[in-house]
């Protein structure tokens, strides 16, 4: 049995991942830590800062960290990219405005050195509202499918009614899983 | 002598015989005992080392993998299109194996051969970019450039619902997408603007290049945006989410919601009823008030939009630029009580 595989063995009795929440401001990513976790969402502010949420799920530790998306606030993002194992991106897909600047957030991050080896999750959120675009739209948009460097998934969800949070969730997991646990 | 020599010779002979036969047994037993201890703890060794985890084997396999890559880049043949997408991507699924090996070589690895690993894994992605370059030449700003397609089109195509218009292009979807903003109003002057109740529930309200107008909504939108506003006085019944702010200049808000997000605003006043925080971001002189407006029904839109009406926390203002804790941000003020507006039915341009 070579260190590697100790090492891989150890890693795998933790079972412990660290996410990434990040997106524009608005996009909805404390209401989405929040509902997943099952706490009230109506009281929620803008995100002066970071949340951390460490939670179970299907056996595995998640330490979600949520970093506020005003435009001030970016450039801290990169704080938090050290060994990053899931980034989920939150998109607001009512919010056609800044569906560029999203986009334009997005490509920035992926190019990071840092999360080279992240799996990335995009949550279509807002898909409650009417207005709201298909996640099919905002992965068209967000030209996710010229994504090369990362294993990537698109879930249209609802941050409000908690549609589609456990699907993407799993997904996320599941990939993350098949990487770092599983490789031997 | 014979006799007796014989009876010398034979035990000699014997003897000679047992010690030829004795003492190289022994050795050879002794030799036998070290092979087989030596053999045994190579096994042992063997057992417990990886052949994988040796960088000779690492090296080896590494700059085979790197040297096959780098053929496939120089002499595969790019003139097909389609053949040489799928050479491409068939390099850089390669490229990503070998990361991926390196990554998983990495705890035995010296520091030196990490580094000189990581440099051709650099130089091969980067001659794999400049490939990709040529051959497939990036639509730099696919977003505009096909906007321009788009517009070629017949003009129907715009008031496609978004449902239909997603499968059209993430360009057009934009493009159509600020249409299908069925709800608010954009690129007016010095007008009365109004809405009713049924027309702005639960939607998406956007408010946008206005001057010197007077908008009235009546009813409780599920989103507002108010977005390059000057000199406009705005009025909106409870907004069951957030109020999002974009520059905006000497103009007065109004209106209650769970979240405000101001951003780029100079001198504005905003009477507000928020239930959980303000926040301004890039703004100066903006000044708060306690959120007073109120129309027939009010009530009712406050229990639709789910918001307490007990609850506004006007005072608690986050401003994103100024971090500083105990000392108060001079972006904004609290409007003096003598000075705010309490009746709203003659106030601003008409």
């Amino acid at each position: 049995m070579g260190l590697l595989t100790i090492l891989k063995k150890m890693k795998h009795k933790e079972r412990e991942m660290r996410l990434l929440m990040l997106g524009l401001d608005n996009a909805g990513k404390t209401t989405i830590l929040k509902k997943f976790n099952g706490q009230d969402v109506s009281t929620i502010s803008p995100t002066l800062g970071f949340n951390i949420e460490t939670l179970e799920h299907r056996g595995f530790k998640l330490n979600i960290w949520d970093v506020g998306g005003q435009k001030s606030l970016r450039s801290y993002w990169r704080n938090y990219f050290e060994s990053t194992d899931g980034l989920v991106w939150v998109v607001d897909s009512a919010d056609r405005l800044r569906l560029e600047d999203c986009r334009k957030e997005l490509s920035t991050l992926l190019l990071e050195e840092r999360l080279a080896g992240a799996t990335l999750l995009v949550f279509a959120n807002k898909q409650d509202l009417p207005g709201s675009l298909s996640k099919d739209a905002i992965r068209e948009v967000l030209a996710l499918d010229d994504i090369k460097t990362h294993h990537w998934c698109i879930v249209g969800c609802s941050a409000v009614t908690g549609e589609n949070l456990l699907t993407g969730v799993d997904w996320l997991l599941d990939d993350i899983a098949a990487r770092i646990f599983t490789a031997d | 002598m014979a006799a007796l020599g014989v009876e010398v010779t034979v035990p000699k002979d014997d003897g000679e015989t047992n010690t030829a036969v004795n003492v190289p047994e022994s050795v050879l037993r002794r030799d036998q005992a070290r092979l087989e201890e030596a053999e045994r703890r190579r096994n042992v060794k063997e057992s417990q080392t990886v052949k994988e985890e040796k960088s000779d084997f690492f090296t080896s396999t590494f700059n085979a993998e790197k040297t096959a890559v780098e053929e496939m880049l120089s002499s595969s043949n790019f003139s097909d299109r389609d053949k040489a997408a799928k050479t491409l991507e068939e390099i850089t699924v390669r490229i990503q194996q070998l990361q991926k090996f390196l990554n998983d070589s990495m705890l035995f690895l010296t520091q030196y051969e990490i580094r000189q690993a990581q440099a051709s894994m650099q130089k091969l992605q980067s001659s794999l970019d400049e490939k990709r370059d040529l051959v497939l030449p990036k639509k730099k700003f696919a977003f505009r450039s096909r906007n321009a397609g788009a517009t070629k089109q017949p003009e129907p195509s715009k008031q496609t619902t978004d449902k239909s218009a997603s499968d059209v292009g993430g360009t057009v979807v934009v493009d159509a997408a600020i249409s299908v903003y069925q709800c608010g109003f954009s690129n007016a002057e010095n007008q009365v603007l109004i809405m009713q109740a049924e027309e702005i529930q639960q939607k998406d309200v956007l408010l946008s290049h206005l001057t010197n107008c007077k908008v009235k909504l009546y009813g409780c939108p599920s989103t507002l945006h108010i977005k390059n506003i000057r000199s406009c006085e705005i009025l909106c019944g409870p907004v069951s989410s957030s109020v999002f702010v974009d520059q905006c200049t000497d103009s007065t808000l109004v209106f209650p919601c769970q979240q405000l997000r101001t951003h780029n605003t100079t001198a504005t006043q905003i009477y507000v009823h928020v239930t959980s925080r303000a926040i301004i971001e890039d703004c100066r002189e903006v000044r708060f008030a306690p959120f007073t407006w109120t129309y027939p029904g009010i009530h009712d839109h406050f229990k639709v939009a789910g918001l307490d009406p007990d609850r506004n926390n006007w005072t608690d203002v986050d401003d994103f630029n100024w971090l500083a804790a105990g000392t108060p941000s001079p972006n904004w003020t609290v409007i003096p009580e003598t000075e705010r507006i309490s009746s709203w039915d003659f106030v601003g341009p008409s």
